[in-house]
C-alpha cells in the first residue's frame, strides 16, 4: 500500500470514528445503563459510567427471567425467523415472475407496494377481527401473517431488482436443457441471487424483530414478543430503565450476529439488485 | 468452513447468554396481617381457570402473593400482562371484537364509563348482597368515598372494585419551611410567616422566594446548583391534572347539566394563568417533566415543594433513592380562597380498579377474585414495598401498624394523617364514555399555554370548542344522560352544590 | 434490461389479464400466485373495511352503531382539524429536511467507507446496529440523552464548555421537540442509507471512472457527473423507502415527547394512532389512513416515474 493512500484511510478513518461517536453513543449509553441502579437514571450530574461493583448481571438476569425476557427472545425469533422466511420464499417466487414476464404490468407491481403504505393502525383493527374468526389470536401466526404484510412487498421490490439484473440467458441454457422453468428458477436462479436473498433476509427479519404495534394487539400470554416485554417494563410509576436497557443490548445480539455472518453477501448483494445496468 | 465456525462460535455465546439467565426466581410475598376478616369463597369443584389482565410489573404481584389462597377456592389463576400505557387500547380491542379473553380486567377508572355504559362489565351488585356477608361483601362502604362513588360505579350500579388509590399530594421541604433565617427573610418580604402555601397565590410566593441561582445561599448553605421553589407535571399526558388542582378548587366543574363546558370560566382561565405564572420558578425543562423527573427534582433536593402522587412520600423516606429524608412534608395540594373558606383539591388520576367482564363463563369464581384482591387482602398489599398501590380504604388509613414496617411507625402516621387529608378533597377526571378524547383535548390546550404558544383564555376557549365538537359528534343527548348522572356522584360527594 | 415478454398480435386471455405471452402464462401466474393471495387475503379485508367505515361516523367508546356520515370525515380532517394539518406539516419535515440528511449523511459515510479496503466490513457493521435497535427501546435512551435537567447531553455540553454554552432543553422546547424526533430518526436509519449506497457504490463500473480519470476529472467532478448520476436509481428507492416509513413514526413520539409541548412534535402517525387507539373514533380514523395512503401513493408515483426516466436516460 503506497503512503498516499495509508494517509488518506487514515483521514478517512478518524472521520468515520468520529460519526460513529454519535452512532454508538446512545448503544453505548443503554449498556452503561443496563449497570445502574434506579437512582442513578435520574441522577445530576449523570452517572456516566456505574460503579464497579455494579458491573454484574443482575439487570440482565431480571430481565430474563422474572420480566420474561426468556420467552421474549424466543418468541420473537420464531416470528421473525419465520416472517422472514416466508416473505423472502414467496417473495422471491413473486419476484421472479413480476421480473421475468412482467406480470400484470407496473400496475400489479405498484399494488403490491402499496400494500405496505396503508397506515398500520387503520388496518389494526379489521385484521385483529380476521384472526379472532380463525382462532389465529395469541398464536405465531397472527403475527407471521401480519408482518408478511409489511414485510412481503419489500422482499418482492428488492429481489426483483436482483433478476432483472440476471442475463435471461443463463436460464434459458437451463431450459434449453430440459430443465422446468421451476427447476431454472431453483437451480440457476436462485444461487445467483444469493446475496439478495441474504438482504432481503436481514432486512425483514430485523423490521419484524423491531415491530411493536401488531405484537402488542394479536398476542396475550402464549405469545409475548421482545418489544412488548420490553415496553411492559415502564409501568406508570416504576420504569425499570436498567432492564429496559439490559433486554434491549439481549435483543441487538441477534440482529449483530446476522450482519457479521451475512456481511459479505449484503453488500454484494445489494450492489446487483440496485443498478439496473 | 471458516464463516460457518464463526457463526457457530457466536451463536453458541448468545446459547450460553440466554442460558445464563435460567434461575429459579424467588416469589416475595408480604405477610399476612390478620386485621381484614374475611371468609373464602366455598372450593370450587372442578376447580376453575381465572385470566386476570392488568398493566404489567408489580401491581399484578398480589395474584402470586395470594397463590395458596386462590388454590384453596380452586382457583387457577393466568394473568395476562399488558404495558402500562396501552392497557385501554388492548382491553377496548378485546372488548369490541367480544373474544372473551379475559375474566378479571384491570384498568384505569377514567375509562369505567365507557366499559360500563358498553356492556362490558358485569354489574356487580348481585354478587356484593349475597349471604354470608364475609364470603360476598367487599365492604365498598369502607372504601373512601371519591373512589367508591366516582370510580367504581356507572348509572347508580357497582361495576368495578378500586384496588389503587391513586391521588396528588402536596410535598415539601420541612428543614427549609421551619429554617429560622429563611422564615424571617420571608417575613421581611412577604409581609407573613413562611407556611407551607395554603392558597395557590401562596404557592406562587413561595415559589418564587425559594428559586435561587447557583452561588446564592439557601438556609445557610451556598448552593452548587440551581434551586428551584417547585416544579410541576408539565409534560404532555397529565398536564391537565395539574391544572385540575387549580380549577377544581376555584370551582371548575367540567361541564354544567346541559353539558356546555365550564372549562373556560374566568376562575379557570386564572388558575391556568396561575399555572403558567409558576412554570417560571421551575426548572427549564420544566416541559418535559413528567413523573420521574418530577420526582426526583424533589428527591434529589432541588426544589422545594411539588405535587406529587402519594407514593412519593414513600420513595423520599427511602435512603436509597433520596437525599432528603426526615426533611419531607406532607400536606394538602393548595386551594382556592372562595367566599372566606380556602377549598382544596385534589385531582385523583390514574388509579386502578378491578371488574368482571361481561363475557366471562365463570363470573362467580371471576367476582372471588376480584374481591379478593379489593378487600382480603388489600391492606396487606397497599403497605408493601413488593407493589405501587396505594391505601384507599378507611381501614387502611387507621392501621398505622401495617406502614410501620415499611416507613416508621412516625412517618407511617404523618404519611396516612396527609392523605386521608388528600383523599377528602379527592376531584375526578372526566370518566364518561369519551373520556379520553376529552382529557386529551384539555391537556393539549392547556400544555399549549404553558409552552406560551396561546394564552390561558385562548386555550381554554379552544378546549371548550373542542369539547363542544366532541359531544356533538358522541351524541350530545346521551352524552347530557350520562353526564348527569356523573353529576349525581358529585353531588353526593359535596363536590357541586 | 432483460425481460422474455416480447410482442405478440395473439391476444390470449393471459396476455390481456396478466399481460404476460401466452406460452409463458403458467409459470408467470403460478409464482406470482402465493403472494398474490396472501397479500390479497390479508389487505383486502382490512382495506375495504376501512373504506367503508371512513364514510361512517363509528365512535367505539361510546357505542358500536355506525351512522352514515358521506364525506363528513374527509371534509373534516382537510377543513377543519388544524392539528391533523399540523401533524402533516411536521411528517413532511421529518420527511424532506429528515430524509435528506440522512441521504447526505449516509452518502458521505459510505463514499469515505468505500475507501477503507480491508477494514470496511468493520465500519458497516459498526455502523449497522442502530437499525438493530427497536425504536421502543431507543426512545427510551433518548429520553434521557435529551434531558436537559438529568441527561448525559446537556451535561457534557456544558462540561465541556465550562458553562459558556446553554444548551436548549431539547424535548421541553416547541423549537426543538420536532429536531429530537428527527435526530433520532437520523440516527436510527442514515446507517440503512450507508448500506444501500455503499452497494451502489461498489457496482461502478471501474472502466467508466478510470475514463472518466482519464479525461482529467477531479474527484468532485466524478462524483457529481458520473457517480452521483448511476446511483441515482437506488437513492430514489432508498428515498421512497424512508419516506413511506416517515408516515409510520409514532413509537418515537410517544416515548420522546408525547406530541409536546403543545403540539409541536405531532406526526400524522401519532395523532392517527391516537384518533384509532386512544378515542377509538373509528370512522375519522379510517378518513385518516387514506388521505395519508393518497398522498403517500401520489408521492411514490412521483419518485417512481423519476426512476424511469432516469433508467431511460442512462441505457
Amino acid at each position: 500500500m503506497n503512503t498516499n493512500k495509508l494517509i488518506l484511510r487514515l483521514g478517512l478513518g478518524a472521520i468515520l470514528s468520529l460519526a460513529l461517536v454519535f452512532f454508538l453513543f446512545p448503544v453505548l449509553w443503554m449498556f452503561l445503563t443496563s449497570f445502574k441502579t434506579q437512582d442513578q437514571i435520574f441522577a445530576s450530574p449523570p452517572v456516566l459510567i456505574p460503579p464497579q461493583d455494579q458491573w454484574n448481571l443482575v439487570n440482565y438476569l431480571g430481565a430474563l427471567n422474572e420480566s420474561g425476557g426468556l420467552q421474549a427472545v424466543r418468541d420473537s425469533l420464531i416470528v421473525a425467523a419465520a416472517t422472514a422466511l416466508v416473505s423472502v420464499g414467496v417473495g422471491a417466487l413473486a419476484a421472479y415472475s413480476l421480473a421475468r414476464y412482467r406480470t400484470g404490468g407496473q400496475q400489479f407491481a405498484f399494488w403490491i407496494l402499496s400494500t405496505r403504505m396503508f397506515p398500520p393502525v387503520a388496518s389494526a383493527i379489521p385484521l385483529f377481527l380476521i384472526f379472532r374468526e380463525l382462532k389465529l389470536l395469541d398464536t405465531y401466526w397472527a403475527l407471521i401473517l401480519a408482518n408478511t404484510i409489511f414485510n412481503l412487498p419489500f422482499a418482492i421490490w428488492l429481489l426483483k431488482g436482483f433478476i432483472e439484473e440476471l442475463p435471461y440467458e443463463l436460464e434459458e441454457s437451463a431450459l434449453i436443457d430440459g430443465a422446468s422453468t421451476f427447476g431454472a428458477f431453483w437451480r440457476v436462479t436462485l444461487p445467483l441471487i444469493r446475496p439478495g436473498i441474504v438482504t432481503a433476509l436481514l432486512f425483514t427479519f430485523v423490521f419484524t424483530w423491531n415491530e411493536f404495534m401488531f405484537a402488542l394487539l394479536m398476542t396475550r400470554r402464549n405469545v409475548r414478543p421482545l418489544t412488548v416485554m420490553i415496553q411492559s417494563l415502564a409501568g406508570g410509576h416504576e420504569i425499570l430503565w436498567a432492564q429496559i436497557a439490559a433486554a434491549g443490548v439481549i435483543a441487538i445480539i441477534p440482529g449483530i450476529l446476522l450482519v457479521i455472518f451475512l456481511q459479505r453477501h449484503i453488500v454484494r448483494g445489494l450492489t446487483m439488485g440496485a443498478l439496473k445496468n | 468452513m471458516h464463516t460457518s465456525r464463526r457463526w457457530f462460535v457466536l451463536l453458541s455465546i448468545f446459547v450460553v447468554i440466554i442460558a445464563a439467565g435460567v434461575v429459579i426466581a424467588q416469589t416475595e410475598a408480604p405477610q399476612p396481617l390478620g386485621v381484614t376478616e374475611f371468609d373464602l369463597c366455598p372450593t370450587f369443584d372442578p376447580p376453575v381457570t381465572v385470566t386476570v389482565v392488568g398493566d404489567a410489573g408489580h401491581n399484578l404481584a398480589p395474584y402470586q402473593f395470594w397463590q395458596t389462597d386462590f388454590e384453596a377456592m380452586g382457583i387457577n389463576i393466568e394473568v395476562v400482562e399488558v404495558p402500562f400505557a396501552d392497557v385501554y387500547q388492548k382491553l377496548k380491542t378485546e372488548f369490541v371484537a367480544q373474544t372473551g379473553a379475559f375474566d378479571v380486567v384491570t384498568f384505569y377508572p377514567a375509562y369505567i364509563g365507557d366499559f360500563a355504559s358498553n356492556g362490558y362489565l358485569l354489574p356487580l351488585d348481585d354478587f356484593m348482597t349475597r349471604e354470608p356477608a364475609g364470603v360476598w361483601d367487599p365492604r365498598q362502604d369502607d372504601v373512601l368515598a371519591p373512589f367508591r362513588e366516582l370510580y367504581n360505579k356507572f348509572g347508580g350500579q357497582t361495576y368495578a372494585l378500586t384496588i389503587d388509590g391513586d391521588v396528588l399530594v402536596m410535598m415539601y421541604r420541612t428543614d427549609l419551611f421551619n429554617n429560622e433565617e429563611e422564615k424571617a427573610a420571608f417575613q421581611a418580604a412577604y409581609g407573613r410567616e413562611l407556611t407551607p402555601p395554603q392558597t395557590w397565590d401562596e404557592w406562587l410566593q413561595v415559589s418564587e422566594f425559594f428559586t435561587r441561582a447557583a452561588g446564592e445561599t439557601l438556609a445557610g448553605e451556598t448552593l452548587t446548583e440551581n434551586f428551584y421553589g417547585s416544579a410541576e407535571f408539565a409534560k404532555r399526558s397529565f398536564s391537565f391534572a395539574w391544572f385540575m388542582n387549580r380549577a377544581a378548587s376555584a370551582g371548575v366543574i367540567y361541564f354544567d347539566e346541559n353539558m356546555n363546558p365550564g372549562i373556560n370560566s374566568p376562575e379557570a382561565i386564572a388558575a391556568l394563568q396561575n399555572m403558567v405564572d409558576g412554570l417560571q420558578y421551575a426548572p427549564a425543562d420544566v416541559l418535559n417533566f413528567g413523573y420521574d423527573e418530577l420526582r426526583d427534582i424533589f428527591i434529589q433536593g432541588r426544589a422545594a415543594m411539588v405535587v406529587q402522587w402519594t407514593d412519593v412520600p414513600k420513595k423520599a423516606a427511602d435512603p436509597n433513592q433520596s437525599q432528603i429524608v426526615g426533611n419531607v412534608g406532607v400536606g394538602r395540594v393548595p386551594g382556592t380562597l372562595v367566599g372566606d373558606t380556602i377549598v382544596h383539591r385534589s385531582m385523583m388520576p390514574v388509579g386502578r380498579v378491578v371488574s368482571v367482564a361481561a363475557d366471562t363463563d365463570v363470573p362467580e369464581a371471576a367476582f372471588c377474585v376480584a374481591k379478593h384482591i379489593a378487600y382480603n387482602r388489600s391492606l396487606e398489599d397497599v403497605s408493601t414495598a413488593l407493589t405501587g398501590l396505594d391505601p384507599y380504604r378507611q381501614s387502611h388509613l387507621d392501621n398505622v401498624g401495617a406502614f410501620a414496617a415499611l416507613m416508621g411507625e412516625e412517618n407511617a402516621a404523618a404519611y396516612l394523617e396527609g392523605l386521608t387529608q388528600a383523599l377528602a378533597d379527592g376531584f375526578p377526571e372526566i370518566f364518561i364514555p369519551g373520556s379520553a378524547q376529552y382529557n386529551d383535548a384539555l391537556d393539549l390546550e392547556v400544555n399549549r399555554a404553558l409552552a406560551g404558544e396561546i394564552s390561558a383564555e385562548e386555550a381554554l376557549n379552544n378546549v371548550a370548542a373542542r369539547w363542544n365538537e366532541i359531544t356533538d359528534t358522541l351524541g350530545r343527548d346521551n352524552q347530557i344522560a350520562v353526564w348527569r348522572q356523573a353529576l349525581e356522584s358529585y353531588r353526593a360527594l359535596g363536590l357541586i352544590q | 434490461m432483460k425481460n422474455v415478454a416480447t410482442q405478440s398480435t395473439s391476444r390470449h386471455w393471459s396476455q390481456r389479464l396478466l399481460g404476460v405471452e401466452r406460452r409463458n402464462w403458467r409459470p408467470a401466474l403460478l409464482f406470482v400466485l402465493p403472494a398474490f393471495v396472501l397479500l390479497l387475503s390479508i389487505t383486502i379485508y382490512p382495506l375495504v373495511r376501512t373504506l367503508a367505515l371512513s364514510f361512517v361516523t363509528l365512535e367505539l367508546s361510546v357505542s358500536p352503531v355506525e351512522r352514515f356520515n358521506g364525506l363528513g370525515n374527509f371534509t373534516k380532517a382537510l377543513t377543519a382539524d388544524p392539528r391533523f394539518g399540523n401533524a402533516m406539516l411536521n411528517t413532511a419535515i421529518l420527511a424532506v429536511i429528515g430524509v435528506t440528511i440522512q441521504v447526505v449523511l449516509g452518502m458521505a459515510l459510505a463514499l469515505m467507507a468505500s475507501e477503507m479496503g480491508r477494514t470496511r466490513a468493520v465500519w458497516v457493521t459498526l455502523f449497522m446496529i442502530p437499525i438493530m435497535i427497536a425504536p421502543v427501546v431507543s426512545g427510551f435512551q433518548f429520553r434521557v440523552i435529551f434531558n436537559d435537567t438529568f441527561g448525559p447531553l446537556n451535561y457534557l455540553i456544558r462540561e465541556v464548555s465550562n458553562g459558556t454554552i446553554r444548551p436548549p432543553p431539547w424535548t421541553a422546547s416547541t423549537s426543538t421537540s420536532l429536531l429530537t424526533i428527527m435526530i433520532t430518526d437520523i440516527w436510527q436509519w442514515t446507517p440503512f442509507m450507508l448500506l444501500l449506497l455503499l452497494a451502489g457504490l461498489d457496482s461502478l463500473s471501474q472502466e467508466v471512472i478510470e475514463a472518466a480519470r482519464v479525461d482529467g476529472a477531479n474527484y468532485w467532478q466524478q462524483l457529481i457527473r458520473i457517480k452521483i448520476p448511476i446511483l441515482l436509481p437506488i437513492l430514489i428507492i432508498g428515498i421512497l423507502i424512508r419516506m413511506m416509513d416517515t408516515f409510520k413514526t409514532f413509537d418515537l413520539v410517544v416515548l420522546l415527547t408525547e406530541g409536546g409541548p403543545g403540539s409541536s412534535s405531532e406526526t400524522v402517525a401519532y395523532y392517527t394512532y391516537v384518533n384509532g387507539f386512544k378515542f377509538f373514533s373509528m370512522g375519522y380514523t379510517a378518513a385518516l389512513a387514506f388521505i395519508q395512503l393518497v398522498v403517500i401513493v401520489v408521492v411514490s408515483r412521483g419518485f417512481l416515474s423519476l426512476q424511469q426516466r432516469q433508467r431511460g436516460d442512462l441505457r
